[in-house]
């Protein structure tokens, strides 16, 4: 088979599967009484073109079935009318049309089912947009993402670029060169995006399914329900795309047979008889949130109640093998499979939410990032060797102080909760270099369990575009992905399920625990300033360590706002570079505060000129530390000279 | 069947691959190991912003290979890029094509496609 037939075949299995979702939705609309002539001559037309399609690539089934819908559909063109009857069987005729396709074309029918790399990015996306003017080219997904690469890396370039040019231009006064640099920059980032854009789909590529799920649902447990469907335009990667259809086809089956009661219920409950559950979709924070919501009878109080106490009725729910449903009915039950809906959307670097209020209805929420492509991580090194965990998935960062021994496995105790502790290493089954007696530590978290990673050191977080790591490696597990790094050394990206699975009776060298802080003595508190996630825990983690309370802050604008909040802080240390208000400007603002202008402000920063650190201390710094010097001991050293301890 | 072939030395060993099936010839660069992975994979490289596996030709084919690895298509060195004429040597070996004597050295010349099949996760399923 050549490249250009399989292209052909897949254009083919990708009309056929459009034809049907067509036919599907117009099937579904006859069934409430409403088939007008034009609604008939659609269904008509699009049988007519699988017929011709499928015959002409050989898909005999395929056009035999076809065939019969067009002979039946074109009776009722000829009388005009479309008798409600006929709806049934010829939903029954799409599916085994469906059957038949994929059978014969080895695939899926759409991007529905299709989980390879080969599956058809439609760019512009407009799937369902009548007139062929605007359908857009369909390019194969595998040519977007080779684009994607050659992008990712022309960025890189221009970074080498800067940093090597850079110096040099600004030195020169050279303005036109430094302008066409940054010129560059903004390109490259408008490509990127651009590059990114084409990757993502419409949910409504995947939501043609849905009313058909719920209808089936709905007919077996005797019930009426009505699906709504918002915001079906909202844009998602494409491999996120793929693999959450099940998972929302799933929790609508569940909000039909769990959620809505049967029609005596809901009139005895003096609620309309025929029950809503609407499919809406939106941009929330920087992800896409998916909700599927019911006006069903919720979820009673005592789960309510646990949910409360384990801090997420998701958690409650998504307990493998938990079901709400009072009996086990031929569907699934509320909770069951709701773990691997979780599991699923946590791979995907996103999360599940759950809210219900009794006799009202319950609303799960799926929050998904925007595009695989990009991801935040953070970025750690074990053994010389860099790797990725999705940022939502970690909790904090900790220094392994204090690490107990718990049936022979090493635990650190965090929030009073004891979380086993594992050396990236061994989790991984390969072998570095012994950890230090404390090292660093990821606590990474999902539902009810935690793990807290060991490796060498945290570099930071930072937002990477993740690649498969292609067939060869398809079946080892434990990655998302790879992701180039600036320096163009490849990270792996762990998936952090994968990890809290693993269970590794990690070999750390563990030393006997240090003297405890005594914590009955009133502690200082300490207000940490920094942008970076990572620099805040760390910091967090090193000073709770020593005793210290500790408040955080995102900027210099939140850092006064602390300061106004909790009149008990007793020194700051501060990043320099932060967006809305930096390090210095905080500092100008402190000194000028007329009770707090002698409060102990230590900067840290990244930069290193020595013009930074006389600014720094001219501006009243108490102390300045560069973020390369930085260790543990001078920033103890630092404080406890200051405010003591 | 003869064609052009990029004849590289493998341990003490000479090879050909085809060169239809040969993207570039590029130094090993640094590769990053991929725990779990299979020994005859050495990990993953950057090509350019690809990410691509780097299989270690020696390990496959079973030769014995101490020197430093040069190359990224995980072979010792590459020799020339020349005309082989059609293998005139059965070998029992399914990675190989055949074999060719070439002034006097018997060469053989690689199946590209049977290797990367040997090395796919279905592969290993089934062993």
């Amino acid at each position: 088979l050549s490249a250009a037939d399989r292209e052909i075949l897949e254009l083919a299995g990708a009309e056929t599967g459009d034809c049907l979702d067509r036919i599907e939705a117009t099937l579904l609309e006859a069934e409430g009484g409403h088939a007008d002539a034009e609604a008939i001559d659609s269904m008509f037309r699009d049988a007519h073109s699988i017929k011709g399609t499928a015959s002409m690539v050989g898909w005999k089934e395929v056009a035999s079935i076809a065939s019969t819908m067009e002979d039946t559909l074109g009776e009722c063109r000829e009388t005009g009318e479309f008798p409600a009857k006929l709806a049934a069987p010829l939903l029954k005729a799409t599916d085994a049309a469906r059957k038949a396709l994929a059978d014969e074309s080895g695939s899926g029918a759409g991007p529905t089912n299709e989980q390879s790399a080969g599956a058809d990015v439609v760019a512009p996306a407009a799937p369902s947009a009548p007139t062929a003017s605007r359908r857009g080219i369909r390019v194969g997904a595998e040519k977007v993402d080779r684009m994607l690469d050659a992008v990712g890396e022309t960025v890189l370039h221009h970074r080498r670029l800067e940093h090597v040019l850079g110096e040099r231009i600004v030195a020169a006064g050279d303005d036109i060169a430094e302008e066409e640099l940054g010129l560059g920059e903004r390109l490259l980032d408008e490509l990127q995006d651009s590059v990114i854009e084409m990757r993502t789909l419409p949910l409504s590529s995947i939501t043609g399914s849905f009313p058909r799920a719920v209808r089936d649902v709905a007919t077996a447990e005797g019930k009426e329900v009505e699906l709504v469907i918002t915001g079906a335009e909202t844009q998602l990667d494409r491999v996120i795309l793929e693999g959450i259809s099940d998972a929302i086809t799933h929790l609508l089956r569940n909000a039909v047979a769990h959620g809505i009661e049967s029609p005596k219920e809901r009139e005895a409950a003096g609620k309309p008889a025929i029950g809503r559950v609407e499919l809406r979709a939106g941009q929330r924070e920087g992800m896409v949130a998916i909700e599927v919501a019911d006006d069903g009878g919720g979820v009673s109080q005592e789960l309510l109640e646990r949910g409360e106490e384990v801090g997420s009725l998701a958690d409650v729910l998504a307990a493998p093998g938990f079901s709400t449903a009072a009996e086990v009915t031929e569907l699934a039950g509320r909770g069951v499979g709701l773990d691997a809906v979780k599991e699923h959307v946590e791979s995907l670097a996103g999360s599940l939410e759950i809210r219900s209020e009794p006799g009202r209805g319950t609303e799960t929420i799926l929050l998904l990032p925007l595009t695989l492509a990009l991801l935040r991580v953070l970025l750690c090194e074990r053994g010389g060797q860099p790797f990725g965990v999705p940022l939502p998935s970690v909790r904090e960062v900790v220094l392994a102080t204090d690490v107990t021994s718990l049936s022979g496995r090493p635990s650190i105790e965090r929030h009073g909760e004891s979380i086993s502790l594992a050396d990236l290493a061994a989790m991984l089954g390969t072998s570095a270099p012994p950890l230090p007696s404390a090292p660093t530590a990821m606590i990474i978290a999902s539902s009810a369990r935690s793990v807290a990673v060991a490796c060498d050191r945290v570099l930071g977080d930072q937002e990477v575009v993740v690649k498969t790591l292609g067939p060869l490696l398809a079946g080892v597990n434990g990655y998302l992905g790879a992701a180039i790094l600036g320096d163009g050394r490849v990270a792996l990206i762990l998936d952090p399920n994968h990890l809290l699975k693993t269970q590794v009776a990690a070999s750390l060298a563990v030393e006997a625990p240090a003297g405890q802080a005594d914590e009955e003595r009133s502690a200082p508190t300490v207000l940490v300033v920094d942008d970076q996630f990572t620099v805040r825990e760390l910091q967090r983690s090193i000073l709770e360590t020593s005793g210290y309370r500790v408040e955080t802050a995102r900027n210099g604008r939140e850092a006064l706002e602390r300061l106004a909040a909790v009149p008990e802080i007793d020194i700051v240390l501060t990043d320099v570079e932060m967006p809305e208000m930096d390090g210095f400007a905080l500092l100008a603002a402190i000194r000028q505060h007329a009770d707090r202008s002698s409060l102990p402000v230590v900067v840290i920063s990244a930069l290193e000129g020595e013009e930074d650190r006389r600014r720094g201390i001219e501006q009243g710094a108490d102390a300045y530390i560069v973020k390369q010097e930085f260790d543990q001991q001078t920033l103890l050293d630092t404080i406890l000279r200051l405010v003591g301890s | 069947m003869s064609g052009v072939h990029v004849r590289v030395r493998v341990g003490d060993e000479h090879y050909a691959l085809p060169v239809e099936d040969v993207v570039e010839v590029a130094e090993l660069g640094v590769v990053t190991p991929v725990p779990g992975s299979r020994a005859n994979i050495l990990g993953v490289r950057n090509l350019r912003g690809r990410v691509i596996p780097v299989i270690d030709l020696a390990s496959v084919l079973g030769v014995d290979s101490s020197g430093e690895r040069a190359r990224v298509v995980a072979v010792d060195e590459v020799i020339d890029v020349e005309l082989v004429a059609e293998p005139s040597e059965a070998v029992e070996s399914e990675l190989l094509k055949g074999a060719a004597l070439i002034d006097g050295t018997l060469v053989g010349v690689v199946d590209v496609r049977s290797i990367l099949a040997a090395e796919s996760p279905e592969a290993e399923a089934q062993n």
